[in-house]
C-alpha cells in the first residue's frame, strides 16, 4: 500500500499537528455533548483523516470497520441513481453531490432513516450516530435547505460532520447550526516532521533536509502530496542525494503545455488548439477550477511584470463566471482570448516605443 | 437570402424564355410599378434606426448619421424610372460585393423586377457583372476569364433608366424567333388541353378504363385546377424526365420476354432495375409524384390501384385488399366487372400504388412489414410514393424496391407549363412573376396551381410586386439546419451596412433550433476571416481581430451565465431572447466575414462539445467507480484520486507492464489487491491518463501478450471485494418522490401519492422476498454460480478487517 495510506494516524493522539484543535477534539468527543461540526480547509490538510480520529474517539475502534453499501434509487423519471454509502455500526458516510441535481431527496431519503432508527447496540457509548457529509460545499442550494431542519428535528438520534474546501457555497444557516473547525494546511515545520516520521516508519532511515524543502515547496501545504511524492522520489532514487527531480502529474505538465501555447502565439488558430487541448482535460476529470488556476499560474510566471495583475483579475473573474455557469469550456475560452489579446497588445506596445527611440 | 449561391441556379437554364414571353403578357406593368416603386425606396430609412448593431456604447445618433451622409448611404440613390417595363430583358447579371445604396436582396430584386436574369457565379454567358465594395475574389477571377463586362451601382441604375427592352427593338432577330415559337407552343399545347376535355367530356364514362361505372363525367370547370391540369402525356410532366422515363420502361417491361415477371426477376436489363418488383419514388410534396405514377402505369396499359392514407392500411388488410386473385360477387352483381374483397376493380393487368408509405402510422400496424413482405412476392408491379427515403420505418421498403429520387423541378421546367394554364385560364402572368412564385414556394407545382386559382377569382393580372407578396404570403415554413443558420449568421452578408434584417429576424434564425445554434456558435466563431478589420493592416489588424475575438468571447460566456438561469431551478425561459443575442447574435455581429462556406479556408464543423461532454459524463462515473472501490483505504474524494492518487499509482501498476512486460504482471495484480481494484478499474485509470500517459499511447507500449496475461491471470485469481454492486444483489431501487424540485411554487406538479405508496408496499414486499436476493441460492444451482457466494464471504470479511 501506499504510504500516505499506511502511516495514516488512527487516533487523535497520533496526529502531528494542529495540537489545539485535536485537544478540543478530544474534549468534545468526551463530553457527550457532541454538536454537529463542519470540518473545512485545502485539500491535504487532513480533513477526513481528523474526522475519522474524532469519530473513533467518540465510538472506539468499532467505527474502523467499515463496509460499502449501494444503493439504488429510482428518480421520477425513471433514471436509476447508485449511491454509495460508506459504514460502521456508528456512522454513515455519504457524498450526496455524486448524485447531482438528485442530491436533495436523496439526502433526505437517507436522513429520515436513520434518524427513525435509534442506536440498537446497547454497548455503544453514544446514543447518537454520526452521519459524514462529504463535499458538502457542492451541495444544492436546495439540498443545503433541506438540511437545515433535518439538522435540529433530529437532534437526539444523529449528529452530522460536513466536510468541505471552503464554507462560501455554504448557506448561513448551515453555517450557524455547526461548529466550524478549521483545518489549516500544515506549515513546512509541521510537513518536515511528518515527512520524517513517515521516513522512518517506512524504514527508509532520515530523509535529507534539502530534499525535505524540495518536497515541501512543490506540495504546496499538501500533506497527502507531499508524502506522495516523497514516496516516488524514494521509488527513483532511494538515497534521496544530488538534484532531485519531481516529477509533475501528467495533467499539471498537459496543464503548463497550454498555458505556453498561450504565451507563444496569438491568432485564432491558437484558440481552438488551446480549446481542443482544455477538451482534453476537461474529459479526462481535471476540475475546471483547477485547469485555470494551474495554467493562469504558469501563463503570470512567464508574462511581463506589468501583465500579472491583470491576467489574474480576470482569471478570478472567470474562475467566478465558470461556477454561475453551465459550459465551462466557454468560460475557459473567454479567458484565454482576454489573455491573448492583453499580451499581444502588450508585446505591440514594447514594439512601437522600440521604434521610437 | 445568400441569392448568391444556390437560390438562383434554376433560373440560369433558359435564358430566353422570360423575355420571349413578356411583350405579350405584361402590357399593364407601368402603372403598377410606379406606384410601388416610391415607398419601396424610403423603406430602408425608416428600418435603419431597428437595424443598428449591438455596440458596447451605442452613439444612435452620430451612427446614424455617418451612414445617411456619404454616398453609401442605404436607400440615398432612389429606383429611376425604367424606359420600358422589361427593360432588362434577356440579360444575366451576377451581383458581387456590397452595393452603397440598396442591399444584395433589393439589387437582385430590381434586376428580376425588369426582366433580368441573376445567376450566382459569373460565366461566359454573363451579360454584365455589378460589382459592389470587396467583391469575392472567386468571382472577380471568373469575371477576368470570361472577360465580362462589368457595372457599378450608378451605371447599373443608369441602364435600367435607358435601355429599352425588347419590345423596343433591342432584342435580335434570332432571339424573337425563338420567343415567337415559344409563344405558338403554348398556344398550341393550351388548345390541346382544351380539346382534350371537350372529348372527355362529349366521351363521356366509356373513355375512362378502370374505374368502371361508378365514374361520372364532372364539368372540368368546376374541378381543382390541380386535377384539370394534371399532365396526361409523360410531356406534360415538369422536371424529373429521366426517373418518369425510366418508371415507364420499367412497366413496359413488366410483362415483355425476357424481363421481368416471365424470367423470374433474373435479369437486371439495361437500368438494373428489372430485378425489382416494386418501385419507390421519393421527393418532397406537389412535385407530381403520384401524376407521374399514374400517368405511367396507364401508358403502359395497366389499371392504377391506389391505396393511400385515406384508406386503413395495417398488415391484415394489406394482404386481403391486396389478394387479387380473391374475387367477390360484389362488383358483379352491380352490373359491373369483378372486384376483390375490397372493392378494388380487378382486369388482368392491375399495377398497385401505396401512395404516401410514410403515412403508414400507428393505426396501420404492421403495414409496412406486411407491404414488403408483398413486394417480395408479388405478380403485379407495385410503386410505393412517400417523401422521406430515410424515415425508419421505410427500412423494410428499402431493400426490396428500387429507388426512384425526385428532385425539386426548376423553375426553367415548370415555367412554361405554368404559363400555358395561365394562358388558357386567360391570365397574364409574366414569365419572371412564375419564376418568382415558384422559387418562392420551393418549387411546389400542385402549390403554384392552387394559388394562381385563388388569384384568379379576384384578378387575372399578376405583376412583380404582388407575386412576390403572394409567394410570401403562401411561404412555407422551412427549419433551416444548424449548419445553415450558423452559415448565414458568420457570413459577410447578414451584418453588412447594407443589410436589411432587423434584430429579430436575426434572432429569428437562433429559434429556428435554440439549442443547437449556440454550440456552433461557439464551436465556429474563431473561423471567420472578420469583416470588420478588412481595411486594417499589419499588427493593427491583429490587434483588432483579437479585440473583436475577445469582446465575441466575453459575450458566449455572458450567455452561458443566461443558459445557466434558464436551465437551472429556476428556468427563467422568458430570457430565451436575451440568451439568443447574448450566445448567437452579438458575437457574430463582431466577427461576421467571409470565412466557412463563403470561400474562406476554414469549414463549419459540428460542436466538439457534444462528444467531449458525453465523454466526460462517462470518465466520471468510471473515476467514481474507482474513487469508492478504493475508499476503504483512500480519504480523498473523485477529483484527488483523479489528481494525486492516478499519477502516483501509475508507476505502481503501469508503469511496470511497459517496463517489464509479462513478468511484472504478479507484482501489479497484488498492488491493485491492496486497493481493491479490478480489471476495469486497471482500464479506467489508463484511460483518464492525459499527455504522455495518454491512453493510446501508454497501450502501445504495452504488448497485447502482457495485456492478456494480466487479464488472464487477474480472473483466475481471487481478490477482495469491497462491496457488491447494487444491481447484482438483486435490489429493488427505491423510488424518489420529488426530483430536482424547482424553486417556482407554480412549476410543482401536484402528483398522485397513492398510486406510490401502493407500489412501493408491494416493493417492499419484493425485497423481503428471499428468492429476490441473488446471493442467496437455491440448492441445486450450478457450481459455477456457486463461486460467487464465497468471493462475496471473503470479500466482505476483508473489508471488514
Amino acid at each position: 500500500m501506499l504510504w500516505v495510506d499506511h502511516y495514516r494516524p488512527r487516533s487523535l493522539d497520533d496526529l502531528h499537528y494542529h495540537e489545539g484543535l485535536s485537544d478540543r477534539l478530544r474534549s468534545l468527543a468526551a463530553s457527550g455533548d457532541f454538536p454537529h461540526m463542519l470540518f473545512y480547509g485545502p485539500s491535504g490538510a487532513g480533513k477526513k483523516t481528523r474526522i475519522a480520529c474524532t469519530l473513533k474517539q467518540l465510538f472506539g475502534p468499532g467505527v474502523e470497520k467499515l463496509k460499502i453499501d449501494q444503493r439504488v434509487f429510482l428518480t421520477p423519471s425513471r433514471r436509476k441513481l447508485d449511491v454509495n454509502i460508506v459504514q460502521s455500526n456508528f456512522h454513515i458516510e455519504l457524498t450526496p453531490s455524486e448524485v447531482g441535481n438528485y442530491d436533495r431527496v436523496v439526502i433526505q431519503e437517507i436522513l429520515k432513516e436513520i434518524a427513525q432508527t435509534q442506536q440498537v447496540d446497547l454497548n455503544a457509548k453514544q446514543r447518537f450516530k454520526v452521519v459524514v457529509i462529504n463535499e458538502a460545499d457542492s451541495l444544492s442550494r436546495d439540498a443545503q435547505a433541506a438540511l437545515r431542519r433535518t439538522m435540529e428535528k433530529y437532534m437526539s438520534n444523529m449528529r452530522i460532520i460536513l466536510c468541505a474546501n471552503s464554507t462560501s457555497r455554504l448557506i448561513a444557516p448551515i453555517k450557524s447550526r455547526c461548529l466550524l473547525m478549521r483545518v489549516a494546511a500544515p506549515n513546512p515545520a509541521e510537513m518536515k516532521a511528518v515527512l520524517s516520521y513517515v521516513a522512518s516508519r517506512a524504514g527508509a532511515g532520515s530523509i535529507p533536509d534539502e530534499a525535505a524543502d524540495e518536497i515541501i515547496s512543490d506540495a504546496n501545504g499538501n500533506m497527502r502530496k507531499a508524502i506522495l511524492v516523497f514516496e516516488a522520489l524514494k521509488m527513483q532514487t532511494p538515497d534521496l542525494s544530488g538534484p532531485l527531480s519531481i516529477a509533475k502529474p501528467d495533467w499539471e505538465t498537459y496543464c503548463h503545455k497550454v498555458a505556453d501555447m498561450i504565451v507563444k502565439e496569438q491568432t485564432p488558430q491558437q484558440v481552438m488548439e488551446v480549446r481542443s487541448k482544455f477538451y482534453e482535460l476537461l474529459s479526462h476529470c481535471i476540475p475546471p477550477t483547477i485547469i485555470l488556476k494551474t495554467v493562469a499560474d504558469r501563463v503570470v510566471e512567464r508574462a511581463d511584470e506589468s501583465l500579472k495583475a491583470d491576467i489574474m483579475h480576470w482569471a478570478a473573474i472567470y474562475e467566478n463566471r465558470m461556477r454561475l455557469g453551465n459550459k465551462k469550456i466557454y468560460h475557459l475560452e473567454a479567458w484565454v482570448v482576454k489573455v491573448m489579446s492583453l499580451y499581444k497588445h502588450f508585446l505591440f506596445d514594447i514594439d512601437m516605443t522600440g521604434f521610437e527611440d | 437570402m445568400e441569392v448568391e449561391d444556390e437560390d438562383d441556379k434554376p433560373v440560369k437554364k433558359k435564358p430566353q424564355a422570360k423575355a420571349k414571353a413578356k411583350p405579350v403578357l405584361s402590357p399593364k406593368k407601368p402603372p403598377a410599378k410606379a406606384k410601388v416603386k416610391p415607398a419601396r425606396t424610403k423603406a430602408p430609412k425608416d428600418e435603419e434606426d431597428i437595424d443598428e448593431k449591438p455596440e458596447p456604447k451605442p452613439n444612435w445618433a452620430a451612427a446614424k448619421a455617418a451612414k445617411l451622409a456619404g454616398p453609401s448611404a442605404p436607400g440615398s440613390k432612389a429606383v429611376p424610372e425604367p424606359a420600358s417595363p422589361d427593360c432588362l430583358a434577356g440579360l444575366a447579371f451576377v451581383f458581387t460585393g456590397e452595393l452603397s445604396s440598396f442591399s444584395r436582396d433589393e439589387a437582385v430584386d430590381l434586376a428580376k423586377r425588369f426582366g433580368g436574369r441573376v445567376t450566382g457565379q459569373p460565366s461566359s454567358k454573363t451579360d454584365y457583372v455589378v460589382l459592389g465594395d470587396n467583391a469575392g475574389p472567386s468571382k472577380l477571377a471568373a469575371l477576368k476569364k470570361h472577360g465580362l463586362k462589368t457595372l457599378n451601382e450608378d451605371e447599373f441604375l443608369n441602364l435600367i433608366a435607358t435601355r429599352k427592352g425588347p419590345k423596343g427593338g433591342a432584342v435580335d432577330e434570332k432571339a424573337k424567333k425563338k420567343q415567337e415559337k415559344e409563344m405558338k407552343a403554348i398556344r398550341d399545347s393550351a388548345k390541346e388541353m382544351e380539346q382534350r376535355e371537350k372529348e372527355a367530356q362529349t366521351a363521356g364514362p366509356s373513355k375512362t378504363p378502370g374505374y368502371g361505372f361508378r365514374t361520372r363525367t364532372v364539368d372540368p370547370s368546376s374541378k381543382l385546377w390541380t386535377d384539370r391540369y394534371a399532365p396526361q402525356t409523360l410531356k406534360e410532366i415538369c422536371g424529373n424526365k429521366g426517373n418518369v422515363e425510366k418508371l415507364r420502361d420499367w412497366l413496359n417491361d413488366w410483362c415483355v420476354l425476357p424481363n421481368d415477371l416471365k424470367s423470374g426477376f433474373k435479369k437486371p436489363g439495361p437500368q438494373g432495375m428489372n430485378v425489382f418488383r416494386g418501385v419507390m419514388i421519393t421527393g418532397p410534396p406537389g412535385i407530381g409524384k403520384t401524376t407521374s405514377a399514374h400517368l405511367c402505369a396507364k401508358l403502359a396499359g395497366f389499371t392504377p390501384i391506389e391505396l393511400n392514407a385515406s384508406d386503413a392500411r395495417s398488415k391484415k388488410l394489406v394482404e386481403n385488399s391486396t389478394n387479387i386473385a380473391n374475387t367477390s360477387l360484389d362488383g358483379w352483381m352491380g352490373g359491373g366487372s369483378s372486384t376483390n374483397a375490397a372493392g378494388i376493380t380487378i382486369t388482368d393487368k392491375s399495377c398497385l400504388i401505396m401512395d404516401e408509405v410514410d403515412g403508414m402510422s400507428a393505426g396501420d400496424r404492421g403495414g409496412v412489414g406486411a407491404l414488403a413482405a408483398l413486394i417480395k412476392k408479388t405478380k403485379v408491379p407495385i410503386i410505393c410514393i412517400a417523401n422521406d427515403r430515410s424515415a425508419p420505418k421505410m427500412k423494410p421498403l428499402i431493400a426490396c424496391t428500387f429507388d426512384l429520387k425526385f428532385r425539386k423541378p426548376e423553375a426553367a421546367a415548370i415555367r412554361s407549363r405554368i404559363m400555358t394554364i395561365a394562358f388558357k385560364e386567360k391570365m397574364k402572368i409574366p414569365a419572371n412573376v412564375i419564376d418568382e412564385l415558384v422559387t418562392g414556394v420551393g418549387s411546389d407545382i400542385r402549390q403554384v396551381l392552387n394559388m394562381l386559382s385563388t388569384w384568379k377569382l379576384s384578378s387575372s393580372t399578376m405583376d412583380f410586386d404582388e407575386g412576390k407578396m403572394l409567394s410570401k404570403m403562401n411561404e412555407k415554413y422551412a427549419v433551416m439546419t444548424p449548419f445553415n443558420i450558423i452559415q448565414k449568421i458568420l457570413g459577410p452578408y447578414l451584418f453588412s451596412a447594407t443589410a436589411r434584417e432587423t434584430l429579430n429576424e436575426k434572432m429569428e434564425l437562433y429559434f429556428h433550433d435554440y439549442s443547437f445554434v449556440p454550440l456552433f456558435m461557439q464551436e465556429n466563431y474563431l473561423r471567420t476571416i472578420p469583416a470588420r478589420v478588412r481595411d486594417d493592416d499589419g499588427p493593427l489588424k491583429i490587434l483588432r481581430q483579437l479585440q473583436l475575438m475577445d469582446k465575441a468571447a466575453t459575450s458566449i460566456s455572458d450567455g452561458d451565465l443566461v443558459d445557466a438561469l434558464i436551465h437551472g431551478p429556476e428556468q427563467h425561459w422568458t430570457l430565451m431572447p436575451t440568451h439568443a443575442v447574448l450566445s448567437t447574435i452579438r458575437p457574430a455581429s463582431f466577427l461576421y466575414g467571409n470565412g466557412a462556406g463563403y470561400g474562406g479556408p476554414n469549414a463549419m464543423s459540428f460542436p466538439q462539445w457534444l462528444g467531449q461532454n458525453s465523454k466526460q459524463t462517462k470518465l466520471n462515473r468510471q473515476l467514481g467507480d474507482v474513487q469508492i472501490r478504493m475508499r476503504l483505504k483512500v480519504s480523498g474524494d473523485k477529483s484527488e484520486i483523479r489528481q494525486s492518487y492516478i499519477p502516483a499509482l501509475f508507476p505502481h501498476i503501469v508503469q511496470p507492464l511497459m517496463d517489464d512486460g509479462s513478468s511484472a504482471v504478479d507484482e501489479v495484480i497484488e498492488r491493485m489487491d491492496e486497493y481493491y481494484l479490478s480489471r476495469e478499474d486497471w482500464d479506467t485509470i489508463v484511460e483518464l491518463g492525459v499527455g504522455d500517459n495518454k491512453e493510446d499511447l501508454v497501450l502501445k507500449k504495452i504488448p497485447a501478450a502482457t495485456k492478456s496475461a494480466l487479464t488472464r491471470k487477474y480472473n483466475t485469481s481471487e481478490h477482495p471485494i469491497p462491496f457488491h454492486k447494487a444491481q447484482d444483489l438483486g435490489k429493488a431501487p427505491k423510488k424518489l418522490a420529488g426530483g430536482p424540485a424547482p424553486d417556482l411554487e407554480e412549476a410543482f406538479e401536484v402528483e398522485d401519492d397513492a398510486v406510490d405508496d401502493v407500489d412501493d408496499s408491494k416493493k417492499a414486499s419484493d425485497q423481503d422476498d428471499i428468492k429476490n436476493d441473488k446471493l442467496i441460492l437455491e440448492g441445486g444451482s450450478k457450481k459455477k454460480a456457486a463461486s460467487k457466494p464465497t468471493a462475496k464471504g471473503k470479500g466482505t470479511g476483508k473489508a471488514k478487517k
